[in-house]
């Protein structure tokens, strides 16, 4: 009984984004022409489900209805299934309407033994989805967060361009998720019947995959000369090393996101150019963010009008001078006040260079690009206008907030403590022509590309930095240290949300060139 | 009526189960004392608090085990979870002959950078140049004449280069007291081993560094005293002249990516023979020397024997 359950297959998609007529295209071909379905719709839209088949039957739940009786609906489903045995049942689900909802309903005592949901399609509108997620509040990123794959409608009228416009906005959403076209019948037949396989046994395959690899090739590799030891123990000791500050990081960053207003922040800016500058520095000085959320506040604050000049300088000094990164720096270095004065002092003067650049030449081109994206502040998928009000919601939130910004920041943490484990294992034949030989400047190159590419946390970034000290010039460490936390591949991907690609081109480009001529000359003159 | 749908979130649980594995793993780290391969005794508050951290996260994932989710990831997990496979697939502590260092004398406390060395610039006025070895003005004919060798070439029982269990018994006793860890909760250390009577410093293992940084710090009143010490012998040609090594130990002032050795240069014609990276106890004098206007204490040998290794490293704070 268990395993014959009917499996349901869920439409989603915003009002008007056209799920009905997808159905009536997908459901009135002949392949499911042999297949009993109960259709069954939570919104009445624009266009009526049909079946030329009569395959299919229909069943209509009015939203007054979903949002107060929903053992009704429960009861009207379960009588329906008993009266005739379906094949498959296919939800119309409501566009304004969690996702959440519907599991209640189907996870019923009454409704859970007979039919289970096999897959969660969500159907967008090309044109229109870009506006529909900005204008909808959390439900339709619930949706697209929660959907097995996308099926995207009108884009061979729109182009190329609003293709990928679109794609690029539901990967933002749900990254890595299948994207089909709605005339292209085979692929989505692909998305709704491919074996959708355990999380637990993907989980413990590729952890066994791990080990496995380990164990088989580290004879091998070790024969031919590997440190594969080292490589280990650094990366354990990084490691060790830095998940402790990445844990007070993403907590002070949690407790800003879910504590702080706002708003509260953005009225502390001032609206001239020198003033708001300083305001700038000093907010980056008090709140102990990293740039994981310096960015969001960023946007937020160049949305409030803030002053180009002054946001800029809030984003590129606040992670590099906030007393977490101060006392992490200082503790990294073991209590080196030359390289925390340096970075600190360093970072200001990069930052406002940087910010003054913008005042001057800031204008000229769109930077935000449009409103769609503004609800989506954050990876844990605690969407704004489902935040809970009370103090232990808050608290619950807080945990899960600075969970899920562990988890994404440790990622990419992970990553770039293991190729700084390699490097260092590899030792100065990888690097040696960055060394004092090649010059400060090339070092600096070579340093501030590797601060590019590991995307580390700045709360923790120090750690990683320390360890590059013995085979590059403290000119080219101080470099990683202010250039790494202003620019990485991570920031890049976190602003490509809602900046433009030309500003975030201009911004990387000034960052690289500002915070080098900085640190260079700086450099040269103590004699780093 | 409201009704809530439950089903297993295979994510929060697999969330969970790596928070919880990595607090116990870190609990596991601190108290059997294995965190001190990786890091310093200084990260020990930190590392309870990441376990705690990771125990109300665990806890905290009770309550969403059960709400039922469609999408379902896991591969930001490995954040937890690779750290946690490489911590426990096998694998040893770093040994001397696995690092490709640079070597660090005086004080890594005050002054971190100054330690760097090896083609990279040096800063400061207080670091020394590490890589000339053509200025050392020093005759060994003299030293040799003054100080007499017990474990010359002459003494066909000392074989330096070959060292076989049965050497060890030879060992002095007092060596062998590992005190590896005895500074750990320890803030003013007493230093123990001089006897100013007969000149003489019997550096303890557990007090190495301390040791080592009171001479660099002051090497003045100790000069002349026979200084003993234990540490392997590290022979670098980019550092030491062909006479000279270091009993050396290895010093961890982050974590295990920084492990430096650290020691007092030491004076012997028989450097040649010595086997680098083997563990020697090594008596000797107490000179000052003078390179490039930076003075500091070495050791013109007068005896070595082999020692038996020792566990651990050094934290300098």
């Amino acid at each position: 009984m268990f395993q014959s359950r009917i499996p349901i297959f869920v439409v989603t998609g915003f009002l008007d984004s056209g799920k009905t007529t997808f159905m009536n295209d997908l459901l009135n071909r002949s392949d499911w022409s042999e297949i009993s379905i109960l259709v069954a719709q939570f919104e009445s839209g624009e266009v009526d489900f049909h079946s030329k088949n009569s395959n299919c039957e229909n069943i209509v739940f009015p939203k007054k209805m979903l949002e107060t009786q929903q053992e009704e609906i429960v009861n009207r489903l379960r009588e329906r299934l008993a009266s005739h045995e379906f094949d498959e049942i296919w939800i119309e689900w409501n566009g304004v309407a969690p996702l959440s909802s519907l599991y209640d309903i189907i996870l019923h005592r009454d409704l859970r033994k007979i039919c289970r949901i096999s897959r969660v399609m969500h159907v967008a509108d090309a044109e229109r989805i870009e506006s529909s997620v900005s204008g909808s509040g959390g439900v339709l990123l619930e949706q697209i967060g929660n959907c097995d794959f996308a099926v995207i409608r009108n884009s061979p009228r729109l182009g190329e361009d609003a293709r990928l416009e679109a794609n690029r906005l539901l990967r933002t959403i749900n990254p890595g998720i299948r994207i089909y076209d709605a005339q292209s019948y085979e692929d989505v037949y692909r998305g709704l019947f491919k074996k959708k396989r355990s999380r637990l046994a993907v989980f413990s395959l590729q952890a066994a995959l791990v080990i496995l690899l380990y164990l088989a090739a580290k004879p091998f590799l070790e024969a031919a000369g590997a440190p594969i030891n080292k490589v280990v123990n650094v990366f354990l000791g990084v490691t060790l090393q830095a998940v402790p500050f990445l844990l007070i990081g993403v907590h002070l960053s949690s407790a800003i996101e879910i504590f702080v207003d706002r708003a509260a922040v953005e009225r502390i800016f001032p609206k001239t150019i020198g003033a708001g500058m300083a305001a700038a520095i000093l907010a980056g000085f008090c709140l102990p963010v990293c740039d994981c959320a310096s960015i969001p506040i960023f946007r937020s604050l160049l949305r409030k009008g803030t002053p180009m000049s002054a946001a800029v300088t809030f984003l590129m000094s606040a992670p590099v001078i906030n007393p977490v990164v101060i006392f992490s720096t200082y503790y990294a270095f073991g209590g080196n006040v030359r390289i925390v004065a340096g970075r600190v002092l360093l970072g200001i003067i990069s930052a406002s260079v940087a910010g003054l650049f913008f005042a001057v030449r800031g204008g000229g081109q769109p930077i935000l690009k449009g409103g769609a994206f503004e609800r989506i502040s954050c990876p844990c998928g605690c969407w704004e206008g489902s935040r809970p009000d009370s103090f232990w919601g808050k608290l619950g939130l807080f945990f899960r907030h600075a969970q899920a910004e562990f988890f994404s920041a440790g990622k990419y943490l992970i990553a770039g403590v293991f190729i700084s484990a390699l490097l260092q294992a590899a030792g100065a034949g990888v690097f040696s022509f960055a060394q004092g030989g090649a010059g400060l400047a090339a070092s600096m190159a070579v340093m501030m590309s590797g601060a590019f590419v590991l995307s580390l946390c700045s709360s923790s970034d120090a750690v990683v930095a320390r360890s590059f000290i013995n085979q590059f010039p403290p000119g080219a460490v101080m470099a990683f240290l202010v250039f790494g936390p202003m620019m990485d591949i991570k920031n890049v991907m976190m602003l490509s949300y809602g900046f433009t690609r030309g500003f975030i081109i201009k911004l990387s480009a000034v960052a690289f060139v500002v915070s080098f001529s900085v640190v260079f000359a700086f450099s040269s003159v103590i004699g780093w | 009526m409201i009704i809530r749908g439950r089903s297993f979130d295979s994510q929060v649980f697999i969330e969970m189960l790596c928070c919880l594995i990595f607090s116990g793993l870190v609990i596991y780290l601190v108290t059997s004392g294995r965190y001190l391969n990786y890091v310093t005794p200084r990260m020990k508050p930190y590392l309870y608090f990441t376990s705690a951290v990771m125990l109300i996260w665990t806890c905290a994932g009770f309550s969403r085990l059960f709400i039922p989710r469609n999408k379902t990831r896991s591969a930001h997990c490995f954040a937890l979870a690779f750290p946690i496979l490489l911590l426990l697939l096998p694998h040893s502590s770093l040994s001397t002959s696995e690092l490709s260092y640079n070597f660090a004398r005086g004080s890594i406390w005050g002054s971190p950078l100054a330690q760097v060395s090896g083609g990279v610039p040096s800063i400061g006025s207080n670091a020394p140049d590490m890589t000339g070895d053509e200025d050392i003005e020093w005759s060994e004919e003299d030293f040799y004449d003054e100080i007499p060798s017990d474990a010359g070439e002459d003494d066909p029982a000392f074989d330096i280069s070959i060292y076989d269990d049965e050497s060890f018994e030879d060992m002095d006793s007092t060596l062998s007291y590992d005190q590896a860890y005895d500074y750990e909760d320890d803030a003013e250390v007493v230093l123990s081993g001089l006897d100013t009577a007969a000149k003489k410093i019997t550096v303890s293992d557990g007090q190495f560094y301390q040791w080592l940084e009171k001479l660099f710090f002051d090497p003045d009143p100790y000069e002349g005293y026979t200084i003993r010490m234990t540490g392997f012998v590290f022979k670098d040609p980019g550092f030491l002249a062909p006479d000279e090594f270091v009993p050396a130990r290895l010093v961890m002032s982050c974590c295990v990516a920084d492990l430096l050795p650290f020691g007092m240069i030491c004076r012997s014609k028989d450097v040649a023979r010595l086997q680098a990276d083997s563990w020697v106890t090594v008596e000797g004098v107490i000179r000052i020397t003078e390179e490039n206007g930076y003075r500091e204490p070495q050791a013109w040998v007068t005896e070595i024997v082999p020692a038996e290794e020792i566990e651990g490293y050094l934290y300098p704070f």
